[in-house]
């Protein structure tokens, strides 16, 4: 009976072979080692990395679980499950959040005082410094420039300077930006996209002009703001 | 979904197609043999894996009453397949998810326990309506809960009486996830039973997205399986595992191992940001109240409310909230990557992005847009890349947090065009 059984089985083709083999990832396997000879080796191979990667993925599950307040049962399918709903919960609350921030943000009038304030002591401490506003430009080489500008420290000054950079056809190719007492250096290796090669007084002039031209369009700007 | 797609050969009137039909993963009829020995090859791969040996138990039960009486070649094998399966019992007490079976079924397989003998009265179920115990037939999924509800149990031939009952005992102990719908009245009686009232799972691995598999999870509360193939069962834990990935915000490999690990990854985030959000609503909640005082007690000194710092001494409702806010967030994208870290009120962001386009006119206007004062800028072009480092500070009274900071900007590096993103806090 016994040996019928295991003639039948065999022509079924059950044998360790495929059970170690023939799972979802050994299938790949399956046709390599009937053609190779040392399919022993070539299978125990597999059989480790298939179990090591059997192992990193129920390691990761487990931290998984361990992490969601599950509800339901502790299987693989559930994990995922409960994973999915524990996400959905998280995302809605920080959303809920969120929202009450935006309420509770829209509703206070906290801070349009301290810009004004700001510049104030911005203008104070430079001065008491002795910084001085400055434009310097160097030349390296061709068309490539050395830009260094000290500014009064503002809201958004950054991204006027950065502007004009792009409005002279500059592109920066590493910039470095402190700021200071109030003030800004701002200092940057550019060259120029546009092939003519700019003279450095030009640059110095049209950035110092740019400069001024920044100072009052932000005063007016913080006019504006005052009054709202 | 081809196994869905079945459903042509699903002909209760000819017993040959009914027994492919009976779970076998690939069934035509022009393929019973090659079907049935690919479902033994199943059963076998998997007896390592015990949630998969419900499968290899599945595949028997049918097999000993279909091939019983017919004239079939493989019927020889039905003595043997019972000798597989003292294995598979091992894994009954590991099962939580168990497929369902039908009133009739069961009643039936009592009925027959070891004696192949009511072979007629299964074929005769064949020819019930498909969905009649299930209490939503509005599933268009029609296949499988006809047929495997008629099979899946998996212990009825062994005539083993006292099996059924344990199987009941152990629904009644499974947990609230697992009911026993009041429809099905027969079926309370007899153990091996749970339906989801509506279609769970049926529609979770007909539809990716998650939304609609939230909602007919949630919507009774109850989840079902109804594996009529292992591959099924494997289609639907696909499923899930893409389902997963696509609630990420930044998923990289597309293996399970990677999946499950971004999923920990944005969890742990997810806390996060909660945390902070939470620390945040608190703050601001402290100042409003604070400036609500101040205004009562001092018009003069009203103008100084804004400055949160300044808490009188004789305050009663001083709030001490000195938690000391810390996130640390991180967004990757194909081409840009961001990482944005807060401690108290001092952001530090660091981005890296393959385009050759300058960014930085973009990121410093989100900067300015979000509140954040430039302290320090550093960076350039390395190569291929654009890579900054930016130290800002919030300033006072803007409550901008770690995961608005890194979706927007990564929104914006990838964009490129966007001058300033709308509003300050509405995205996660």
């Amino acid at each position: 009976m016994d040996m019928e059984f295991l003639t039948e089985l065999n022509e079924l083709a059950i044998t360790d072979h495929q059970r170690l083999t023939g799972g979802r990832m050994g299938r790949r396997k399956l046709e390599d080692d009937d053609d190779n000879n040392n399919s022993k080796e070539f299978k125990s191979k597999n059989l480790q990395a298939e179990r090591r990667r059997r192992q990193k993925l129920s390691d990761r599950l487990l931290t998984l679980r361990s992490l969601v307040p599950i509800i339901t049962n502790m299987n693989k399918a559930t994990i995922i499950d409960d994973a999915i709903t524990y996400i959905q919960e998280l995302q809605k609350t920080s959303q809920v959040l969120s929202e009450q921030l935006l309420e509770m943000e829209g509703s206070s009038e906290e801070s349009v005082m301290p810009m004004k304030l700001e510049i104030d002591v911005a203008q104070h401490d430079m001065k008491k410094c002795g910084i001085k506003e400055e434009v310097k430009v160097s030349n390296i080489d061709g068309n490539k420039f050395l830009i260094k500008i000290i500014v009064e420290k503002k809201r958004g000054c950054f991204t006027q300077l950065i502007e004009a950079m792009n409005y002279l056809g500059f592109e920066l190719s590493e910039t470095n930006v402190t700021t200071f007492s109030g003030a800004m250096l701002f200092s940057s290796c550019v060259h120029g996209k546009y092939g003519d090669t700019l003279m450095v007084e030009h640059i110095e002039e049209l950035l110092s002009e740019m400069m001024r031209s920044m100072k009052t369009s932000s005063q007016s700007a913080i006019e504006l703001g005052n009054t709202n | 979904m081809k196994v869905y797609e079945e459903s042509g050969c699903f002909d209760p009137h000819s017993i040959p197609d009914c027994q492919e039909l009976m779970g076998l993963p690939g069934p035509t009829p022009t393929n019973c043999h090659n079907s049935l020995e690919d479902t033994l090859n199943v059963s076998s791969y998997n007896h390592h894996h015990h949630e998969d040996a419900s499968a290899a138990l599945d595949m028997e039960p049918h097999q000993h009453y279909l091939l019983d009486n017919t004239t079939n070649s493989h019927s020889h094998l039905i003595p043997y397949l019972t000798q597989d399966l003292p294995y598979d019992q091992s894994h009954w007490e590991s099962f939580n998810v168990l497929p369902s079976s039908s009133p009739e079924a069961d009643a039936a397989a009592t009925a027959a326990a070891g004696a192949y003998t009511t072979t007629p009265d299964l074929l005769s179920l064949f020819h019930l309506p498909r969905c009649s115990f299930l209490p939503n037939p509005s599933i268009s999924f029609e296949t499988t809960p006809g047929s495997p509800s008629v099979v899946y149990d998996p212990l009825f031939h062994l005539n083993l009486p006292p099996q059924p009952p344990v199987f009941r005992e152990l629904l009644q102990s499974l947990p609230h996830g697992y009911t026993v719908p009041a429809d099905d009245k027969d079926a309370a009686g007899v153990g091996g039973l749970y339906h989801d009232g509506d279609n769970g799972i049926i529609q979770f691995t007909r539809d990716i997205s998650m939304a609609g598999r939230a909602k007919d999870r949630d919507k009774a509360g109850k989840t079902t399986k109804h594996f009529a193939t292992e591959r099924e069962r494997r289609v639907h834990l696909n499923d899930k595992y893409q389902a997963l990935r696509t609630m990420v915000p930044s998923p990289t490999k597309n293996d399970r191992a990677s999946i499950v690990d971004d999923a920990i990854k944005y969890i742990k985030e997810l806390l996060g940001t909660v945390r902070e959000l939470q620390i945040l609503v608190d703050k601001k909640r402290c100042g409003q109240e604070r400036s609500k005082r101040l205004k009562t007690e001092d018009a003069a000194s009203a103008a100084d409310a804004g400055d949160v710092e300044c808490k009188p001494l004789g305050d009663p409702d001083q709030c001490y909230n000195t938690s000391l806010r810390s996130s640390w967030l991180q967004r990757k994208s194909k081409d840009s990557e961001v990482d944005v870290r807060i401690v108290d009120d001092e952001v530090t962001i660091k981005l890296v992005q393959r385009k050759k386009i300058n960014c930085l006119l973009f990121v410093s206007r989100l900067l300015d847009e979000l509140q954040l004062d430039l302290q320090h800028v550093a960076g350039g072009n390395i190569g291929d890349y654009y890579s900054f480092l930016f130290n800002t500070k919030i300033y006072e009274g803007s409550s901008v947090y770690a995961c608005a900071i890194a979706n927007k900007l990564i929104n914006v590096v990838d964009r490129q065009y966007a001058a300033a993103p709308p509003t300050n806090s509405t995205s996660l």
